[in-house]
């Protein structure tokens, strides 16, 4: 099973890991802009240094992923996810509350949370289950499916409240079960399930929503209407994109985050400094970065040998994908704020681990394409 | 699968196309607009809070200081509930919530909304961390002695500008001009840019005035503005080689620290601003005029035994019928006829050259606000009894100022001066910018003003009018004076309302200071030496006193003690 063989160095996929490395690099220094002081009398905070100790941390796990065969994660795909389930569900009577939300589990000196694993464990499971359903979706097992892998998660993670993490594992539900293919029924009954059920659904939906995902949703709407408010958050980070210009102000330069005016500046909303600083070159850069990472992701799952492989490096790379959307989306006033960070690139350490996690099981697809199935 | 994997693929893509148009909306059409909010918010223009200077006394001592106060102002861009933050801010200051709510709404980045409160106030309007709401250090103007000379020093308004006084007259020294400084501010409004605490300090302005002199004049005036029930008393007191004002009073005063609970009358300078009749003082620039002329000598005989005069058809008596005259005589016993006859032999064009001479009919100059020119016609537009009435001090409109620095001019040995109030400016750090000039310009010989002492000196003697303003220790030259108001209604003489004045010098020989005392219809006795006298000599007593001047006698009577000091030195030498 763990075998380190010349093949495996050769064909390792060094674009995908060098991308999510560049973009790491990229995130460690925007996170030491972000929070550096505005006059030098006060102290640098050392949110830069936690997160260069987590790459390493990530780096090293995802080397270890790489050396196994991503099949031994179709054998497992259950209890991870089982495993992910438990842990959500703890996190209800061991959770930390932090700004309004139940998301952290803590071991010792460690916090995680585990909605950052479970993400990666549902696209595991969930692919491990569509690989192994020979036909189309039907109606019959596609609803069982949908209870299981949707629904019940869905309703933990609402719970938390984990509004971003729910929406992602819904889109990937959606997204999976379409390439897995849907009979064409199915597609026309579920379609006019949807519309009909919208304005129900929406209802109970906004009712579940909390006073300030409320306010960030009309905010998104109307965001200059109340400036100082719940839109605030996306009128400061549309300052902070917008009065970067073409080429930025330059690294260390960034006034936005440092005087505080940018809320959350090192996590959900770093992209706002990065592009503050870097400017609009930097930010086509970024997005290149993404778009290539996302690119090779998809020729990853066309290349990939077997429909499991296939499932979840379509997974992994829609869900970067997602990510990126929402989180960018988000910075510049497209998408409502929703509490999503930007991959690879966004301050916090469980998020790194579970991303180059993630990033590893896709190269390890890639790099086994050419090898036998073989048990 | 495959094509199905390649259209979500395409689908997703137009993810990364929608996001780089928006930031090419937001980076490059819109940068300016974005670029210009973030420097609003950021960057700021603040006003360096100008400390205003201090106005000090001749010896440094605190006449107007700066006191630190709080004030509570908006940035209405961060202001979120005008009614919520208005209401919260009602409870604290007092007041209406409504009127709060028009200074909140405005688009104004900078708008007062109570200035200078008290720190109790301040110190709750903080713990309220009302956004858009900030209090600010701001030096308040504080007067320490009250209403003390409060009409030499006057007042500011809210914004620190002087309004009267002192504080009007130089304000171009007291203030400096505001810089601005522009500041880093982070979202929560504090200032980030460094040194934003420098502050501009204005110059410092020293007086002439003395705070002991002028206390002692001040509780002299209200003492006889009891005693007599007078309608206001003015006094002024003066270095007679200089022109510095040592004290210059007016009663009523008001208290500088609420100007706002004062009358405009009272507010008013009376010793540079009201003109009177000076009556008897006036007679002096017939007698000097006739002397520096050389018409008439000290011992020249007047016979007034007559008791009046018909001068232009009109007859003018004296108070007490006197026998024949001489002129010396004629000066101290303040004879109308005597000196109607002497300004006959003199000439109108004499009498109005000596008067303009001695600066009647024009301002002295001094550095204060308000002065007037006060009345003297030229002789040509004179009546047939002009003459006559001129000569004893009416038809002419005088201040209190303009006859004190008439009198200087006899005890400084002939001299007219400028009389100022401003010593001169420092810089915070007490380096002198600015020292007043002295201006003066002989108008008599020294000759002449020596006669005139002597003569002024028996006034105050035995057989002269006022034995009242007599000095013990020290000789007193000086005149009195009483004139009847013109009532304004009918032009008339009233019958009842009079001004008793008495102005001269002490020691007279040496003189040290200058001083003038007017009193303004008081009731019961009306002479000027015995209203105006017995003040005169209670200042004089107690200056003389205060600046430790030598008894005249103080040699012969061997009541010279050296001090230790002075022991040390000689025997050094």
């Amino acid at each position: 099973m763990l075998k380190i063989d010349r093949r495996l160095i050769s064909h390792l996929d060094y674009l995908t890991f060098g991308i999510v490395l560049t973009l790491s690099i990229i995130g460690i220094l925007t996170i030491y802009s972000a929070t550096r002081p505005p006059v030098d009398i006060f102290q640098q905070q050392d949110f830069y240094l936690k997160q260069t100790l987590w790459l390493l941390i990530s780096v090293v796990c995802m080397l270890i992923v790489l050396t196994f065969d991503y099949i031994w994660l179709q054998r497992f795909a259950y209890v991870f996810y089982i495993a992910g389930l438990i842990a959500l569900i703890l996190v209800f009577f061991i959770g930390k509350t932090t700004m309004g939300a139940q998301r952290w589990i803590s071991i010792g000196p460690l916090n995680f949370q585990p909605s950052e694993f479970f993400r990666l464990a549902f696209i595991i499971a969930y692919s491990a289950y569509l690989s192994n359903i020979k036909e189309p979706l039907k109606d019959k097992t596609y609803l069982k499916s949908a209870l299981i892998f949707a629904l019940f998660p869905f309703i933990l993670l609402i719970k938390q409240p984990d509004l971003g993490t729910s929406i992602l594992l819904f889109c990937l539900f959606v997204i999976l079960s379409i390439i897995k293919g849907i009979n064409k029924k199915l597609i026309v009954t579920l379609s006019i399930i949807a519309i009909v059920s919208v304005p129900f659904l929406g209802d109970i939906l906004w009712d579940k929503l909390k006073d300030y995902q409320k306010s960030r949703l009309t905010a998104f709407i109307n965001p200059e209407e109340d400036t100082t408010g719940a839109g605030y958050h996306i009128y400061q980070s549309k300052i902070s994109v917008g009065s970067g210009g073409f080429t930025g102000k330059g690294y260390l330069k960034g006034t936005q985050g440092p005087l505080r005016f940018l809320p959350e500046k090192h996590t959900d909303f770093i992209f706002s400094v990065y592009a503050e600083e870097t400017g609009f070159l930097g930010s086509l850069f970024l997005i290149a970065l993404y778009l290539i990472l996302f690119l090779r992701g998809i020729d990853t799952a066309l290349k990939a040998k077997d429909e499991f492989g296939r499932l979840v490096a379509t997974g992994i790379t829609a869900m970067f994908f997602i990510y990126f959307t929402v989180n960018v989306g988000m910075t510049i006033g497209i998408l409502p704020v929703v509490g999503v960070p930007l991959p690879f690139v966004s301050y916090g350490g469980t998020a790194l681990l579970s991303n180059f996690i993630s990033a590893g099981i896709l190269i390890s697809i890639r790099t086994r394409r050419y090898e036998l199935f073989y048990p | 699968m495959h094509h199905r994997t390649i259209i979500i693929s395409i689908v997703l893509m137009i993810g990364f196309i929608a996001v780089t148009l928006r930031l090419v909306d937001i980076m490059i059409i819109n940068h300016d607009y974005y670029l210009n909010k973030a420097k609003g918010q950021q960057v700021k223009s603040e006003e360096i809070p100008v400390k205003r200077g201090l106005i000090l006394d001749r010896k440094g001592r605190e006449l107007a200081i700066n006191l630190d106060t709080e004030s509570v102002y908006s940035d209405s861009a961060e202001v979120k509930s005008i009614d919520e933050t208005a209401t919260k801010l009602a409870s604290v200051i007092n007041q209406k919530p409504e009127i709060i709510k028009t200074k909140l709404d405005t688009n104004k980045r900078f708008a007062w909304i109570e200035r200078k409160i008290d720190f109790e106030h301040s110190q709750k309007i903080k713990e309220l961390k009302l956004r858009g709401i900030g209090v600010i250090t701001e030096p308040k103007r504080f007067y320490p002695k009250g209403s003390l000379a409060s009409h030499i020093i006057g007042y500011v308004d809210i914004d620190n500008k002087g309004l009267e006084g002192a504080e009007e007259r130089f304000e171009r020294f007291l203030t400096a001009s505001p810089a601005k400084t522009v500041v880093m501010r982070d979202a929560k409004g504090n200032i980030l840019s460094e040194g934003h605490q420098r502050e501009i300090k204005g110059n410092n302005v020293v007086l002439t005035i003395d705070e002991g002199l002028q206390y002692i004049v001040e509780k002299n005036l209200e003492l006889v503005m009891k005693e007599r029930k007078a309608a206001s008393a003015t006094a002024i007191m003066m270095e007679p080689h200089t022109g510095e004002i040592l004290a210059m009073a007016s009663l009523p005063n008001y208290d500088l620290n609420s100007p706002s609970s004062s009358t405009p009358s009272t507010r008013r300078n009376r010793a540079i601003t009201d003109i009177y009749e000076p009556g008897s003082t006036y007679k002096i620039i017939v007698g000097v005029s006739a002397l520096q002329e050389g018409i008439v000598n000290t011992e020249m005989k007047f016979d007034c035994s007559a008791g009046s005069v018909e001068v232009g058809g009109k007859r003018i008596k004296d108070a007490h019928r006197h026998g024949v005259l001489t002129f010396k005589e004629v000066i101290q016993k303040s004879s109308n006829v005597g000196t109607i006859k002497i300004g006959l032999k003199l000439g109108k064009e004499k009498v109005y050259e000596y008067s303009k001479l001695f600066g009647f009919g024009s301002k002295t100059g001094i550095d204060l606000i308000g002065e007037v020119s006060g009345i003297l016609r030229h002789h040509s537009k004179w009546s047939g009894m002009s003459i006559g009435a001129i000569s004893i001090g009416q038809e002419v409109g005088v201040t209190p100022l303009q006859v004190l620095r008439a009198y200087t001019v006899i005890a400084n040995g002939g001299y007219l001066v400028r009389p100022h109030v401003l010593k001169e400016v420092r810089t915070p750090d007490n380096q002198v910018v600015f020292q007043s000039e002295i201006q003066k310009k002989r108008i008599i010989s020294e000759e002449v003003s020596a006669v005139f002492r002597d003569i002024l000196k028996t006034v105050t003697e035995d057989g002269g009018t006022a034995k009242e303003a007599r000095v013990d220790g020290n000789l007193v030259a000086g005149k009195t004076g009483t004139a009847q108001v013109i009532d304004p209604k009918t032009k008339k003489y009233s019958k009842d309302k009079y001004i008793s004045s008495f102005v001269g010098f002490v020691p007279a020989d040496k003189p040290r200071f200058s001083l003038i005392v007017v009193v303004y219809e008081p009731k019961g006795a009306i002479y000027g030496g015995v209203v105006a006298g017995p003040v005169f000599r209670k200042i004089a007593n107690e200056s003389l006193s205060y600046l430790n001047i030598l008894r005249d006698d103080a040699d012969e009577k061997g009541l010279l003690v050296m001090t230790n000091q002075e022991q040390k030195s000689n025997t050094a030498r």
